[in-house]
């Protein structure tokens, strides 16, 4: 699904775009399927729901047939072929189910098992491995092997994020040519020979490719592991709830996979239009914020001094000492582009019917170095979604260093900060606010800006409520909340209804998706958006899926989408 | 003790009862005579009493009768023989647990730890928590556990305490009881986790036959 | 054999012994009082036989029950009770018992009749209680210049006595039963109530006998009714007797009314309201009178359930069981000990039968089941009461014939004679066919198949 809130647009071009090929019409288990000629069986079958067993098929990368696992029965051959390599052919016939085909494909799992060391109990891939799925499916006997089993390294750290066990790699080589074919960066390579052939780096040249975690995803089994989830959960106990990735302006579609309330990793969700089936390293570890240094106190005075308080009691604080800058230029409203959009424009009716604010100063992160694939330069997933919401409310945008600035003048005397993310060091930043009275900030995070507050109302991330990002293309993406709202942590948007009703303005907005609906008729560029014709997920029932992990990791999350 | 229940007609003697009554105050005072002027024999196996003194009462703290070999007791975490805990931090026996009782946090050895069997398997609980108040003791997690490293066989109870926190058994408390160590173990095959090195390739030596096989 | 000889020790040679001392020192109170002015020997057996021997007596037996009903059963009964390092296998449970009935919380039901229901422990426990003064403990013997006997009091109708309060002890039970306002104990009440009027005949009848017997020993101006005329009666010799050790068939009223013992027995017991005649209490399906009642006026009536074994057993031991006499070589230890020390040797004779009585009663207690409240009934008007009555003709026909109750005597030997066939030859069932016989099970008691 290209562009979640765009859903009658015409389908974006396939990248890898083919010329029109001529359709074959061929049998895959006495059933008729026609396809285009060329396609493999493998996905000529799966066309018609029969899956075949595979490892080193990827539909995105090259196919080097080396795993043996897809052998089926083709009429052309005299032995067993692998389906992914072979082309769909006029009036072939093929069997997925024979006799034959069993034989082969318990062989072949055999073999790959051969010396595989069946440390399930110590491996992370368990619950997502596609030996353990297709050993029950294909082989399930005891091992045959007589003698002892070869000996590798279990431990080889190849990069910062990745760390290697040889003895579980079946050499599919899906790794050395992700690397080599979409990150652009060969790093990894296959060393030695016969049974003592292994994955590994070229000396001295660690797997630092900021794509290296894809390698984690591709692996079908515990081989490459990511050294920052490593043995922290167990993939079975897993939820996987969509959602945006926050990293950088380009906003992968990822899975959340959390557990208990507590997000343990992302993972790219396929998404053609943003980032197809891959994420970037940076954003992979950018689900941080989500779990450490969280802000779950309402806080009345400033760190240190402080004390906590009822949201309700905050607020009406708050407004005490927002009122009597109102309409005035002397209070600044700061807003960040990591909110979604349902929070900021929650939070900018305030500033501008609440508090009649003519100005909104931009806030969120710095600006890093981007790169070729999926990296943006702006870390920030919601920066043209903040304009659009701006316009709708005919706030004029300034940049940061204009809030700076007026500060260093003396021109400003209050602020209200939507988001505790600033552009500079924050430390300087906490120090120019250190004059300021008042200072309110809705923060998801500790730290030196939230520290500052008179008032700290915490708000949520995108892992505990519904949002939607507008990613730098003008792709609106929707994420749904994964757990309930941590502590006393509320969404921004019911911060800001809490405080127009101090200010005696009544939204009526009970979840994000009632905020949402106020986007269309004010927001220009979503005007089209209805929730009927959206995708299934975008519409889930509201309240949180319950289902144990494994239940809903199994469609659609399973590493393995091709 | 498996009693006929008879439903014959009584007798005239049964009938005029008295003596039937005297017979059964026969047995009582049979019974009590012989508790009461001879020794108890506090051996535990309560069904052979053989000598003339009846009472099968255990005097429970200070006597104890042994439990059977299948008992479940309290849990214990299977140490091996340097003492770290056999478990890996699979979770198979949290998973498995009905009472979800059993709560786990992995951490890895460092690669260079010096204890072997640490430098071989890196995963390994940093934190292994049973909520005894929860535990049905049905005893699924030691079924479970692929690593034969959580065990029933303490022969223990459950403790008694006045608080509830005093049930929730840490690594620390559970790690406990004789070392077990299998041939199968990993550590046994290998130094640590990097690759032995292959003077001769054992993956030819091993197509000859068994006896060089390990 | 693992003998426990502490307790062979203690119940031969310590229970004797402490029973001797205690009858020695009785009776020196008593002579030392009355020195003081007449009618004291009378208050002071109030205190020592009433308040100490009795209420010691009964207070012991709630530990007795406990624990002589865990020895018929196999087990070890209370034995945690101690006061530091000393626990005497349970000994102090009686006084943990006491305070603990003493501290409870006295409830009185919201419904219930004040006065009555305070008043109804008070009245089941005073009869009971006074019961005994008639009972001789011990004969009359000459000590610091007084003649003092250990036994409160002596009345010329120490029978009727007995009779009539054992019936008034119904009272407390029925009034708690009402006052309570509650179903169950109402129940209880009435219960016991129909089953006083039950017994109350049998036991009547069931002692006419012996008072017909014993009038035929009783020397001419005596009062055959007096209990204590009664024992001194059963010192006579029926066969045999005098010469030096003095051994013979005394005239026990075992012997002579062993029926007229079975009848009395059975009616008295069922007066105790004892299982197996606990009707008005039955736990499992009533509860009983009491069942409002808490701490301490519970503890009365409980107590007062003892009170009466203690009673019922000096009853028996009186008119059965030739009271405080030996039954054989009495002249020869009277010549050798001195008339003090015999008097007191006699005084330790009747409460060892005394005790031997109560085991008796708590052994039947913990032999049989309860009766059903129809079979109650039966038995009391069916049974017992043409029985007694047959005893009554019987006996006073034979007494008529034979003054010397030689002939009542045979009749009685004979009756016993049947009871000891009837019981010998109730052999073991036949065992079951080996292959039916459940392996690995010992059976002690002959009671399975
Ligand atoms: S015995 Fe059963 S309930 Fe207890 S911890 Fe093990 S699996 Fe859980
Ligand atoms: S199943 Fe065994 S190895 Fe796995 S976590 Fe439980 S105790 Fe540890
Ligand atoms: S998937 Fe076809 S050979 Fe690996």
């Amino acid at each position: 699904m290209p562009d979640d809130t765009k859903p009658r647009q015409p389908p974006e071009p396939q990248p890898r775009s083919v010329p029109p090929r001529p359709r074959v019409k061929l049998t895959i288990d006495d059933r008729e399927v026609e396809v285009d000629a060329g396609t493999n069986l493998l996905e000529a079958a799966r066309a018609i729901g029969v899956q075949i067993p595979h490892y080193c098929y990827h539909p995105r990368l090259s196919i080097t047939a080396s795993c043996r696992m897809c052998l089926v029965e083709a009429s052309n051959s005299p032995k067993p072929v692998p389906a992914c390599q072979m082309p769909a052919t006029e009036c072939l016939v093929v069997q997925t189910r024979s006799a034959l085909v069993k034989e082969a494909q318990r062989a072949t799992l055999e073999f790959l098992l051969l010396n595989h060391p069946v440390d399930c109990a110590v491996c992370d891939q368990a619950g997502e491995c596609k030996l353990q799925d297709y050993y029950q499916e294909h082989d399930a006997q005891p091992s045959r092997l007589a003698g002892p089993k070869i000996q590798k390294e279990k431990r080889r750290v190849l990069g910062p994020l990745v760390t290697l066990d040889q003895e579980r790699c079946i050499l599919c080589t899906r790794c050395v040519r992700f690397m080599c074919e979409v990150a652009g960066e060969p790093q990894l390579g296959v060393f030695g020979r016969g049974s003592h052939e292994a994955i590994d780096t070229f000396p001295d040249k660690p797997l630092d490719s900021n794509y290296a975690g894809n390698t984690v995803d591709l692996c079908p089994v515990g081989a490459l592991t990511n050294s920052d989830f490593r043995f922290t959960a167990r993939a079975f106990f897993l939820t996987a709830t969509p959602s945006v990735c926050t990293g950088c302006a380009r906003g992968c579609s990822v899975w959340l996979d959390h557990f208990n309330g507590e997000t343990y990793r992302y993972r790219p969700r396929e998404n053609v239009a943003v980032n197809g089936p891959w994420m970037c390293d940076v954003g992979r570890l950018s689900y941080k914020p989500l779990v450490h240094d969280r802000a779950l106190e309402v806080k009345i005075g400033r760190a240190g001094e402080g004390r906590t308080a009822e949201g309700r009691e905050a607020a009406r604080f708050a407004i005490e000492k927002l009122k009597p800058l109102a309409g005035s230029e002397r209070l600044a409203f700061v807003a960040s582009p990591t909110a979604s959009v349902e929070d900021l424009l929650a939070t900018f009716r305030l500033a501008s019917e609440g508090l009649k604010l003519k100005r909104v100063f931009v806030s969120g992160r710095a600006a890093d170095k981007g790169d070729r694939l999926l990296l943006r330069e702006d870390r920030n997933p919601n920066r043209l979604g903040l304009d659009w919401v701006a316009q709708a409310f005919g706030l004029k945008v300034e940049p940061f260093e204009r809030l700076v600035e007026e500060i260093d003048a003396e021109r400003v005397k209050g602020v209200l900060a939507v988001g505790e993310d600033v552009p500079t060091d924050p430390k300087l930043v906490a120090s120019l606010l250190l004059n300021l009275d008042p200072v309110i900030v809705l923060a998801t995070n500790l730290g030196p800006v939230a520290g500052m507050g008179h008032v700290l109302l915490p708000s949520c991330p995108c892992s505990e409520d519904d949002g939607t990002f507008v990613n730098f293309e003008g792709h609106a993406q929707r994420f749904v909340a994964a757990y309930r709202t941590r502590g006393q942590s509320r969404p921004h948007w019911t911060w800001a209804a809490t405080l127009l009703e101090e200010l005696g303005v009544e939204v009526g907005w009970r979840s994000a998706r009632d905020v949402f609906a106020e986007l269309a008729p004010r927001v220009a560029q979503l005007a089209g958006f209805d929730w009927a014709s959206a995708p299934g997920y975008l519409t889930h029932p509201r309240g949180l899926r319950t289902l144990p992990a494994a239940a809903d990791a199994r469609h659609g999350i399973h590493r393995e989408r091709s | 003790m498996p009693y006929k229940v008879s439903n014959e007609k009584l007798t005239l003697r049964e009938q005029a009862y008295l003596p039937e009554m005297i017979r059964g105050l026969g047995v009582t005072a049979r019974h009590f005579l012989r508790n009461l002027f001879t020794r108890r024999d506090p051996a535990p196996e309560i069904l052979d009493r053989e000598g003339p003194c009846q009472i099968t009462t255990v005097q429970y703290p200070e006597e104890k009768v042994e439990y059977p070999p299948g008992y479940r007791g309290l849990h214990r975490l299977v140490p091996r023989e340097d003492g770290s805990p056999r478990c890996v931090a699979c979770y198979m026996c949290a998973t498995v647990c009905p009472a979800q009782c059993i709560y786990i946090e992995a951490g890895e050895y460092p690669a260079d730890d010096p204890s072997a069997p640490n430098r071989v398997i890196e995963r390994y609980p940093t934190k292994f928590v049973i909520d005894e108040l929860r535990c049905i003791v049905c005893g699924f997690c030691v079924e479970a556990c692929p690593k034969d490293a959580i065990r029933m066989d303490t022969g223990l109870h459950a403790v008694s305490s006045e608080e509830r926190r005093a049930f929730m058994l840490e690594r620390e408390a559970l790690l406990r009881g004789p070392a077990v160590e299998h041939p199968s173990d990993p550590w046994r095959k290998r130094e640590d986790s990097s690759a032995p090195e292959h003077g001769e390739k054992e993956a030819h030596r091993r197509i000859s036959p068994r006896k060089n096989g390990g | 054999m693992r003998l426990r000889w502490g307790m062979i020790l203690l119940v031969f040679v310590g229970l004797p012994a402490l029973l001797f001392g205690l009858s020695a020192g009785f009776y020196a109170l008593a002579a030392l009082a009355e020195g003081l002015f007449t009618g004291g020997a009378g208050v002071v057996n109030v205190f020592t036989l009433l308040l100490v021997m009795v209420m010691v007596f009964s207070a012991l037996l709630t530990l007795a029950e406990r624990k002589w009903s865990a020895a018929m059963q196999d087990r070890i009964g209370p034995n945690r009770a101690n006061l530091g390092p000393l626990r005497l296998g349970g000994l102090f449970h009686f006084v943990a018992d006491a305070l603990k009935m003493l501290f409870k919380e006295d409830f009185t039901p919201a419904g219930a009749d004040k006065w009555l229901f305070r008043l109804a422990p008070a009245l089941a426990f005073i009869p009971v209680f006074c019961l005994f003064a008639v009972v001789p403990v011990a004969p009359p013997v000459e000590l610091f210049g007084e003649t003092v006997s250990l036994q409160i009091a002596n009345p010329d109708f120490g029978v009727l006595y007995v009779f009539a309060f054992a019936s008034l002890a119904v009272f407390g039970t029925a009034l708690a039963g009402w006052a309570s306002n509650n179903k169950l104990a109402l129940l209880g009440g009435v219960r016991a109530t129909s089953q006083m009027i039950s017994y109350e005949v049998a036991l009547g009848l069931s002692l006419v006998g012996a008072i017909a017997a014993f009038s035929a020993l009783t020397p001419a101006g005596g009062s055959s009714l007096r209990l204590e005329q009664m024992v001194e009666s059963q010192s006579t010799w029926l066969w045999g007797g005098g010469g030096g050790f003095d051994f013979g068939v005394p005239a026990w009223g075992i012997l002579l009314q062993p029926l007229g013992f079975v009848l009395f027995f059975a009616a008295a017991f069922a007066e105790t309201k004892r299982a197996p005649f606990d009707m008005p209490e039955g736990e499992s399906e009533i509860v009983g009178y009491f069942v409002e009642y808490s701490g301490m006026r519970f503890g009365l009536f409980m107590i007062s359930e003892f009170v009466e074994i203690v009673v019922l057993s000096g009853v028996i031991a009186s008119v059965f069981f030739g009271g405080y006499h030996l039954p054989f070589g009495e002249a020869w230890l009277q010549g050798h000990l001195g008339d003090f020390w015999f008097a007191a040797l006699q005084g330790s004779v009747f409460w060892l039968k005394v005790i031997v009585l109560a085991w008796l009663q708590l052994a039947i207690r913990w032999t049989f089941p309860r009766f059903r409240y129809d079979q109650v009934q039966k038995l009391g008007w069916r049974i017992l009461l043409p029985a007694g009555l047959f005893n009554v003709f019987a006996t006073a026909a034979l007494v008529l014939l034979d003054p010397s109750l030689r002939l009542l005597a045979l009749f009685g030997l004979a009756q016993i004679a049947l009871l000891v066939y009837l019981v010998g030859s109730g052999g073991k069932p036949a065992p079951a066919a080996p292959d039916e016989r459940p392996v690995a099970v010992s059976d002690h008691d002959g009671v399975s198949a």
